[in-house]
């Protein structure tokens, strides 16, 4: 969005006509609420942008279908006709260019007068309230009709108005086109001349017959002069003046310019030439060069010429909007303030009676619903007192240089302490948001060049604002997105149309964007785009809980909101949305249920008692990333710390789940667990990504190795692609070697009830690597016991130093009884290690394991397979853990 | 239906012809498009570009030649569309005055700029008044007024009620004598004209206190309406507070001596409640807060004198929530008529009555208006379903036609599942009262979803969210009082009816206003045994997910 600049923020209100009780649409569903209709159908205005219209930033529903529209605002506009040193033709002009490129969108003003046509402090026209009539589609959506009486067009008023109550109108009219603008324009241009109002004096349905009687003069701007008794500098006024006001004033639709064939017209001839069209900047994804029109001028101090010292102003703004309402901005308050909103006490509207159908009746009329579309100035003094401290320095961080911290200004030990604060407090901190959304934005210009910073910056947090960005870096979005999406066909009927159909009124309903109408086609364009494009996988239901938080996020950029899911679910979910996925699923439960046997071994044991199994709960979290059980404000900032990591984060995810119900899992039976998961308790989400973040570190690489993973991708990044970390890159990605782990038939896998690793990280986990430092700092590490259960001769001819031997052929016996031993009493001293269990034979590990298991549940854990280097199939079964409990390995 | 709007019904089909020259082949596309144009131009172009494998050399050429095309058509059919308008006009097939007037009205009837101006109203400027004075320091001082009126309306009442006890005691013994002399000196004819008299002079009786007491509550209105609107002025007039304050705290002495409630304490400690929070909805999860209460129905009407515990707090809730945007209502089983005379509806109407409500009409008053708007109702539909019949077989949902005769016989009555509502200031509780009609059905065991009673419940929520109603009392079992045909069974099943039915409202609320936190009370009679509430109260949370209890661990 452009930069604030002189511009004000301003809102205005009205209220959404509100539903026919009791009627539901023809799915059988309730019917959408007006005002989500508007919200839905707003969002498309956020893009419109154009130096002759008002940016449209936000709107919020309020309390009885009540919409507050808060948009660039400028105090003064044509209402009091001065003309400001323009003339006439200059103001036509500028008025027509924001009205072609409105018609270009597909929009149509419908309301313009003088007080919706702005000026800024150069006088260039601003339109306003340009969005009202698309929002409201048509005005279909609400009572009150769009425009003002003196400035409707003929045919408006010919076609007619709508009204709630009145029962011979059962149609609303037809929507008005382009032209009835340039009437409008024609009536403007015409009060501008004359220096007065038009059909003031009289009252509406005079004025509206006046208008239509028009149709029979020959001249109209005469006649209306001659009424207007200013005849005289009507007829003073310059013959292209004239002109133009005779084509915009003619009765006939069919004869009169649309705005863009008037914009060609001859009477602009002199002016034109002042006005260069406009150019949209070019968008982050696109194939062409962002920085081709990019010149520096010859002296760079030209640039810091006007610098007002008033950084905030250069912000974008709807930043600055977001900024506001930090800093404590209330919209409805500012409202109530300027008395534009005034309600009545509930109490004195009570209706009297109500029928069985919920028609209510004896209510009177609340005045306070009626339509005053005063836009009122949102005052930025609070949140300019909020930053004023705030060195200008923060406005443009310094990128390039690497060796001073991010970022710099002398607030900056305050806001390192901000650092440490919890996520939902420094989301809700405007000094910290500015910060950080200054250098996202940067960051995010830069991309792909910057793209290693941007990973490094959202391992801090990602500011809401640009979260739709910063996570299309993170999922390394690159080139023309929008080409690609609308090379594919999403218009054709496909097979599948009818589930989405069915699912896509199930998804995240409560949210006002993803249940509004447009909502819901653009959900289905991007699902049929996915299906579309993927012919080798198919749509299972889920896929709709998957796309949400893309559209949410990416609600007016459809093309990056496939881009991203598309890019997130080769990634995270790699062959999921196979037409049989059930050896991937099943293979990815067994290793979640390893995971929760490594990290929480008496849960695991109690679970696997009551036969209590994640087939049972955990597909729907992973196949749709848990946008399936969490809301969405919940999801953000789970996924914010999962696009981080790598593909097997997930099941850190889950086991910090089910940690969270721990208590409650541990002391309920298979029927209580069931219940409790059909409709999952709240979740501390905050608690959640923190223990998943240590459980990650705690987890051996290898010990997530899925044969049905994504298969490492062939070297063949660009020059920006970013360092690979240890913790964002797969297992899969890094080199086999032949220390690597093998694939495990799934009969086997799901055997085992701890996790097997690899040599590799056996020997990580031993630092007994030779390859200089280690990947990993010391603390994040698990601290290991290696059991060596080799037969003695094997041990003392080699083994891993500080190992401990306990032979598995003298420790069990061949029934597979347990043995007293006094090597087993060691173990004892190592409670709270994880254990590596080393063998070379595979089943006898697992029977370590197993028998551990049974006899105690301490002791259960990870299965590590180590190879060739230590002889072949020396098996590691890695038991371990950090629960304390009095038993002891027998 | 007004989505349903004519704009489907002028499609047309015109078709796009785009020519262009592959190599030595001169090729032409031919394309039927619908008009007005739905689609996306882009998305068009791409399948477009898709289908006919159309060579990307020509791919700018096609975009801007499509785009050209519709902008064109689109425009040549508003403006066919337009003129057709203003064709009809001159052809006279709409009428000018017609359209033009209709045109006014919307605008008169929805924008505040040529809106008629309005009337002050002293209800408003009343509740704003009152509003102001009520959160301040000045709100004590209201509340013992009212107090002091509230005691000289129960000593009115009181005194009544003696004079009509001892007239009813010098009647008995009139009566016995001459019962007495029945058959020895006096006739048949005798007996009769004693009673008649006896019923006359209790006529006579009643009747004065009635106009007694109607006088008293006017003049009390009267003056407290006046008190409050002159404290008002003194109050904005100086901002030199202490000197009113003073003035203020005359009262507040003389209340202390009223301490008399024993009865009532007695009943209160009867009164069995239990509460719960819980969570709603999938995802996203709104919290609510549900009470299960052993009560009588109008113990949340009724005043308890100052001293007994909390009344002067709670009186003073519901005073500061009088005009608030959170409210307190109470639904009130009622029968099919709108008046006071009989059962649930005159005991309640007695205790309306205990105290002056100084804001709302009185209830006879209210009463008569919705008989009003009862009857401009019937009128308005029966207009209606003149006017679209069909349609009134739709809107009915069982037995229309059974329903249609009754409201025929006396269009005053209300049928099951209506409501009317009742606002008041002063009842301890409850600012708005809900009368729901409910017929003998709902005394028998097998009532399911759709019966009007549990429509008319719905209703009631979405009034209640309409109108900022926070906290709602709902009669779970839907009676007021227990009979022998409502065994343990027939509450049981009732109460997962009514729970089941107000969590599926609960929900659908949340999409009406937006997940607005609320109080909903169910309340089941007094006569109902420990045991049986017990049984309600563990079925409660198994229909509800009630919130975990938050446990606090220390960190590792």
């Amino acid at each position: 969005m452009k930069p604030l600049k002189d511009a004000q923020l301003g809102a205005f209100t009205f209220f959404a006509s509100a539903l026919p009780h009791d009627v539901c649409g023809s799915n059988g569903l309730p019917l959408t609420p007006n005002s989500i209709k508007i919200l839905g159908r707003f969002q498309l205005l956020k893009t419109i942008t154009h130096p002759r219209l008002c940016q449209y930033v936000d709107i919020s529903r309020g309390k009885h279908e009540r919409l507050i529209v808060v948009a660039e605002h400028y105090e003064r506009s044509l209402s009091d006709f001065q003309k400001q040193g323009k003339i006439v033709l200059q103001i036509a002009h500028e008025v027509l260019e924001g009205l072609e490129f409105m018609n270009k969108n597909g929009m149509v003003h419908r309301a313009l007068s003088p007080h919706n046509v702005l000026m800024d402090c150069k006088g260039n026209i601003k339109l306003a309230k340009f969005g009202l009539y698309h929002m409201t589609d048509h005005g279909a959506d609400v009572d009150f009709p769009i425009g003002y009486p003196s400035y409707l067009a003929p045919e408006v008023i010919a076609q007619g108005s709508f009204h709630p109550s009145d029962p011979s109108h059962d149609e609303a009219p037809l929507p008005s086109g382009p032209k009835t603008d340039v009437w409008s324009l024609g009536v403007l241009l015409f009060e501008l001349c004359a220096g007065r109002r038009l059909l003031q004096n009289i009252d509406i349905t005079e004025r509206l017959k006046f208008i239509l009687t028009l149709g029979c003069m020959d001249d109209i701007v005469t006649v209306l002069a001659e009424e207007h008794g200013c005849l005289d500098s009507i007829k003073a006024l310059p013959e292209n003046v004239l002109e133009l006001l005779r084509k915009c004033l003619t009765f006939l639709p069919s004869k009169r310019p649309t705005p863009a064939e008037l914009l060609r017209d001859p009477v602009f001839s002199e002016v034109s030439r002042i006005y260069t069209p406009y150019q949209k900047p070019v968008s982050l994804f696109s194939s062409s060069l962002r920085c081709a029109h990019l010149e520096l001028p010859e002296d760079i101090s030209d640039l810091c010429k006007d610098d007002d010292e008033d950084y905030l102003s250069q912000r974008a703004i709807d930043e600055v909007y977001h900024l506001w309402c930090l800093a404590g901005g209330d919209l409805e308050k500012e409202l109530t303030n300027k008395e534009i909103i005034q309600s009545k006490p509930p109490i004195c509207t009570l209706p009297n009676f109500v029928l069985e159908d919920g028609e209510s009746f004896g209510q009177g009329r609340d005045r306070s619903f009626l339509l005053d579309d005063t836009t009122v100035t949102l005052s930025l003094c609070q949140l300019r007192n909020r930053l004023k401290d705030v060195a200008g320095e923060a406005y443009y961080p310094l990128l390039e240089d690497e060796q001073s911290s991010l970022p710099q200004s002398n607030s900056s030990n305050e806001l390192s302490s901000t650092v440490t604060l919890p996520l939902i407090i420094r989301e809700r901190d405007t000094e910290y948001q500015l910060i950080r959304i200054i250098l996202f934005d940067r960051l995010l210009k830069a991309y792909p060049y910057k793209k290693n910073l941007v990973w490094k910056e959202a391992r801090v947090d990602i500011p809401p604002l640009v979260r739709g960005l910063a996570w299309a870096a993170l999922l390394g979005i690159e080139g023309d997105i929008q080409a690609k999406y609308e090379s594919i066909d999403k218009d054709t009927p496909i097979p599948t149309d009818r589930q989405i159909e069915v699912d896509i009124p199930r998804c995240h309903q409560y949210d006002e964007l993803l249940s509004s109408p447009q909502g819901h086609i653009k959900f289905r364009r991007v699902l049929k785009a996915w299906v579309v494009s993927h012919p080798d996988l198919v749509y299972w239901q889920g896929l709709d809980s998957l796309c949400a938080p893309f559209l949410y996020l990416n609600f007016n950029n459809e093309a990056l909101a496939y881009a991203c899911m598309s890019a997130f679910i080769p990634k995270y979910l790699y062959n999921f949305f196979l037409k049989d996925n059930s050896h991937v699923i099943q293979e990815y439960l067994t290793v979640f249920s390893q995971m929760i046997a490594f990290h929480d071994p008496e849960l695991s044991n109690h679970l696997n008692e009551i036969g209590f199994i994640p087939d049972l709960y955990a597909i729907p979290w992973f196949l749709t990333m848990f946008t399936h059980v969490f809301p969405l404000h919940k999801i953000f900032h789970l996924w914010d710390t999962l696009l981080l990591g790598n593909s097997s984060f997930p099941f850190c995810i889950g086991v910090a789940i089910l940690q969270q119900l721990r208590d409650r899992l541990l002391a309920n039976g298979f029927n209580e667990c069931i219940l409790l998961f059909s409709d999952l308790p709240e979740i501390d989400i905050e608690r959640c990504v923190r223990e998943s973040i240590n459980l990650f570190c705690w987890t051996p690489k290898s010990a997530t190795y899925r044969q049905h993973a994504q298969p490492p991708k062939v070297a063949g990044d660009n020059g920006f692609g970013k360092t690979a970390t240890y913790y964002s890159s797969d297992y899969q990605d890094i080199p086999k070697t032949d220390l690597s782990r093998e694939p495990l038939a799934l009969c086997d896998l799901k055997a085992e009830m701890s996790p097997r690793i690899s040599a590799e990280d056996l020997i990580d986990l031993c630092e007994l690597s030779l390859a200089g430092p280690t990947k990993r700092t010391k603390t994040g590490k698990p601290k290991i016991v290696a059991v060596d259960i080799r037969t003695g001769e094997d041990f003392n001819r080699g083994h891993i130093s500080g190992s401990i031997n306990i032979p598995f052929n003298t420790t069990f016996s061949p029934e597979g009884e347990l043995v007293q031993c006094p090597a087993s009493g060691v173990l004892q001293n190592y409670r709270g290690r994880v254990i590596v269990v080393i063998s070379h034979a595979m089943k006898s590990a697992v029977m370590v394991r197993k028998q551990s298991h049974t006899q105690t549940p301490v002791y259960t854990g990870i299965f590590l397979q180590a190879t060739s280097r230590f002889r072949n199939d020396v098996l590691l079964p890695y038991v371990g853990k950090r629960k304390k409990r009095k038993s002891s390995f027998p | 239906m007004k989505k349903n709007k004519g704009k489907a019904g002028s499609t047309a089909e015109k078709e796009f012809v785009f020519e262009f020259r592959a190599g030595k082949h001169h090729c032409v596309l031919k394309v039927p498009l619908q008009f007005p144009a739905q689609e996306n131009i882009n998305d068009l172009h791409g399948r477009l570009m898709l289908l006919h494998k159309i060579p990307c050399y020509i791919e700018n050429e096609l975009k801007s030649s499509l785009s050209n095309f519709i902008e064109n058509e689109t425009i040549l059919d508003y403006d066919r569309e337009a003129e057709l308008a203003l064709q009809r006009l001159t052809t006279g097939d709409v009428d000018v005055n017609k359209l033009t007037n209709a045109w006014t009205r919307s605008y008169v009837e929805t924008t505040l700029e040529h809106a008629r101006p309005e009337e002050p109203s002293w209800d408003e400027d009343f509740a704003d008044v009152y509003h102001e004075l009520i959160h301040s320091p000045a709100s004590d001082t209201l509340l013992n007024l009212e107090h002091n009126y509230f005691v000289s309306i129960s000593e009115l009442i009181s005194e009544r009620d003696m004079e009509i006890k001892k007239l009813q005691e010098r009647q008995a013994a009139e009566m016995d004598k001459v019962m007495h002399e029945l058959g020895n000196t006096l006739s048949d004819q005798d007996v009769n004209a004693v009673a008649s008299q006896h019923f006359d002079a209790q006529q006579v009786l009643e009747n004065k206190w009635a106009s007694e007491l109607k006088q008293v509550t006017g003049i009390q209105k009267q003056e407290y309406q006046e008190w409050v609107i002159k404290l008002h002025q003194d109050l904005q007039k100086s901002n030199n507070s202490s000197q009113i304050n003073e003035e203020i705290k005359v009262q507040p002495s003389q209340l202390s001596e009223l301490t008399d409630s024993g009865a009532r304490m007695f009943e209160e400690q009867s009164q069995l409640e239990e509460s719960f929070t819980i969570h709603l909805g999938a995802q996203l999860k709104t919290m609510h807060n549900l009470r299960l209460v052993r009560a009588d129905v109008l113990d949340f009407c009724k005043h308890r004198r100052h001293g007994s515990s909390g009344a002067k707090l709670r009186r003073l809730q519901t005073a500061l929530s009088l005009y608030s945007s959170s409210l307190c209502g109470l639904v009130l089983l009622v029968d099919n008529r709108v008046n006071s005379y009989s059962g649930i509806k005159r005991d309640f109407a007695t205790v309306a009555k205990e105290c002056t409500d100084f804001h709302f009409p009185c209830l006879e008053e209210q009463l008569e208006e919705v008989q009003q708007v009862v009857l401009y109702a019937r009128a308005q539909r029966s207009s209606k379903e003149k006017d679209q019949p069909g349609s009134s077989s739709s809107c009915s949902l069982n037995g229309g036609d059974d329903k249609s005769k009754n409201v025929e016989r006396n269009p005053c009555n209300i049928l099951p599942g209506e409501f009317y509502i009742s606002r008041h200031s002063n009842l301890s509780e409850v600012h708005v009262v809900f009368h729901l009609c409910v017929d003998d059905n709902v005394r028998s065991g097998n009532i399911t979803a759709r019966d009007p009673a549990i429509m008319g419940l719905r209703n009631i929520l979405k009034v209640c969210c309409t109108h900022d109603i926070t906290t709602i009392t709902v009669p779970l079992l839907l009676v007021h009082d227990m009979s022998e045909e409502m065994t343990i069974p027939w509450c049981l099943k009732r109460a997962e009816l009514v729970f089941k039915c107000v969590k599926g409202f609960m929900m659908e609320m949340a999409s009406w206003d937006g997940g607005i936190s609320r109080t909903v009370q169910f309340l089941v009679p007094k006569s109902i045994s420990e045991e049986m509430f017990y049984q309600l109260s563990n079925m409660l949370p198994q229909i509800f997910r009630v919130s975990s209890t938050l446990t606090l661990t220390s960190k590792h």
